[in-house]
Formats: C-alpha cells, structure tokens, sequence
C-alpha cells in the first residue's frame, strides 16, 4: 500500500529520499498492507522522543495500524515554557 | 462606533467562552493574563508546582508569590486584572483522563507546559479523545532566536503549535522573558481568534 508521510521539525531529515507528496515536509512511501504507526517510526529509525502521531489529522497511538491511502504524520514537540 | 464600543462587543463576544490552561509557568501565567484582559473570564488553570525564585525571570508571578502554588497565586493577579473573572483552579499533576475531562468542559485547551513528555501527554490527549476541540500548544521557544521565527503552525484543522518548532532549552538554551511571551502571546492571539469563529492559518 501507499501512504503519504509528513515529519515535522527536527525529524524532516528522517524523511525517506521517495516520491515528494503534498507537502514539503511531506514524501510518498510504499508499506506491507497492516503495518502500524510504530513500524513506521522503527522503519525510519526515527529517535527515542515524545512524540505525537496523526493518521489523517486524528491522534493516533502507536499500534495504531494505517490504511492504504492515508496521511501519517508525525510531530516531536522540545521543551521549554 | 467609538473604540469603548468596539471593545465592549469583543468583550461581550468572549465573555461567556471558556478556556482551559494546562501548565502556569512562561507560557501558561502570561496566556491567563491575555486571555482575561481581552476579556475572556472563565478559566480552567491546572498547575502542580509552586512559585520559585528561578521563575521570576519570565513567568507572571512576584516575590512575595514564592512558595504559593501558582494556581493561587495567579488567581490573585488575574482577580486584580478582572475582579469578575471565574476560575477553577487545579493544583495537581494531570495526567490523560484529567486532561481529557478539563477539555470536555471549555471550548479551547491551551497547552502550556515546560517539558517534551507533557507537551505531547496533552496534545496526545487532546488529539486522540476530543478530536473537535481546538487545542493551541507550543513548542520551541527557548534560546534568543529572531523573534520572527516564532510563528503558528496548524498541525490539523484542530491542533495548533506556536513556536520555532526546534529550539529546545533541554539542549542548553536559556528561557528569555521576551521569546517566551512573544509565544505566549501568540497561542492568547489564536485563541481569542478561534473563540471568535475566525481560521488560524
């Protein structure tokens, strides 16, 4: 299946060298049908941080699994306040 | 219309709103602070700590506040801006379901907290169980980075975050009163924007 990928801030240099999607954090990638959030983030070899995932705009956990066609996108807020 | 008048409707246009602030330190006190003066008077404040000295540098607490928890102390200040204003204080540690619960009860959540865990507990939160509720959060704020790099990004059509994105005082930043109120300032500015019907960018 085809997903569309969006990583924020500091993870954008995670973003796998594939087809560009909407966006410019944003890039095309192919997966095995019932992967989950966390295959994704382990995948990418994305860092230990907090962090906060969307499937097509609605909070997600990790084991959350993904559907062909969707928008998975991914945010690690930084300290400070 | 006078400019009294037009204060008096934005007032009037926010005054039965509700807004739910979690965290009270550079970001949360200031946010309060705004959001009252503009005219928004019922507020949910949660915050377990206590007023520091090392606070004082950029939070809206004063030296006789040290020692008070800041719910109480804040409540002081924003009662002195707007004697009307109505409060519900929480002076503990929330954790999802408290969340979850203050954000089932205002019309926008603001997340105003000083660490990476929170931040993403409350917008993880906010994300997952109330996806309609608008939730303004921030991150990225630390350091002396132009002030024009602090900007509103919409993550989605509900879940906003002010800030650089980036600069992260866990790597040594230091917290500058004017950076942090700049964002403070920027999530009272969508809030008010979002209470009033209008679309953050």
């Amino acid at each position: 299946m085809r997903i569309e990928l969006a990583l924020f801030a500091s993870l954008e240099p995670y973003l796998p060298d594939s087809e560009p999607g909407s966006g410019r954090r944003t890039r095309m990638i192919d997966l095995p049908d019932g992967t989950t959030v966390g295959e994704v983030v382990a995948r990418l070899g994305l860092p230990d941080q907090p962090r906060v995932c969307f499937i097509d705009g609605r909070g997600v956990k990790e084991d959350a699994t993904i559907a062909g066609g969707s928008r998975l996108a991914i945010f690690p807020p930084v300290a400070g306040g | 219309m006078s400019e009294v008048d037009t204060q008096r409707e934005l007032r009037e246009d926010l005054a039965d709103k509700r807004v739910g602030i979690i965290g009270l330190g550079g970001l949360g006190s200031n946010v309060a602070a705004m959001l009252v003066r503009t005219g928004v008077l019922h507020l949910v404040l949660a915050d377990f700590d206590v007023v520091d000295e090392s606070n004082l540098n950029r939070q809206l607490y004063f030296r006789e506040d040290i020692g008070r928890l800041k719910t109480e102390a804040l409540a002081d200040t924003l009662r002195r801006i707007d004697p009307d204003v109505e409060l519900d204080l929480i002076a503990t540690r929330v954790g999802e379901a408290e969340i979850v619960a203050i954000g089932r009860r205002v019309d926008v959540l603001v997340e105003a907290t000083d660490c990476a865990d929170t931040k993403a507990l409350v917008m993880n939160a906010a994300a997952q169980h109330l996806p309609d509720l608008p939730c303004v959060a921030a991150s990225g704020l630390a350091g002396l980075g132009s002030a024009n790099t602090v900007v509103t990004t919409a993550l989605t059509e509900r879940l906003w975050v002010v800030g650089d994105l980036t600069s992260d005082v866990s790597t040594g930043l230091p917290l500058a009163a004017s950076r942090v109120m700049i964002a403070a300032a920027h999530e009272a500015h969508a809030v008010v924007r979002i209470l009033l019907g209008m679309v953050e960018p």
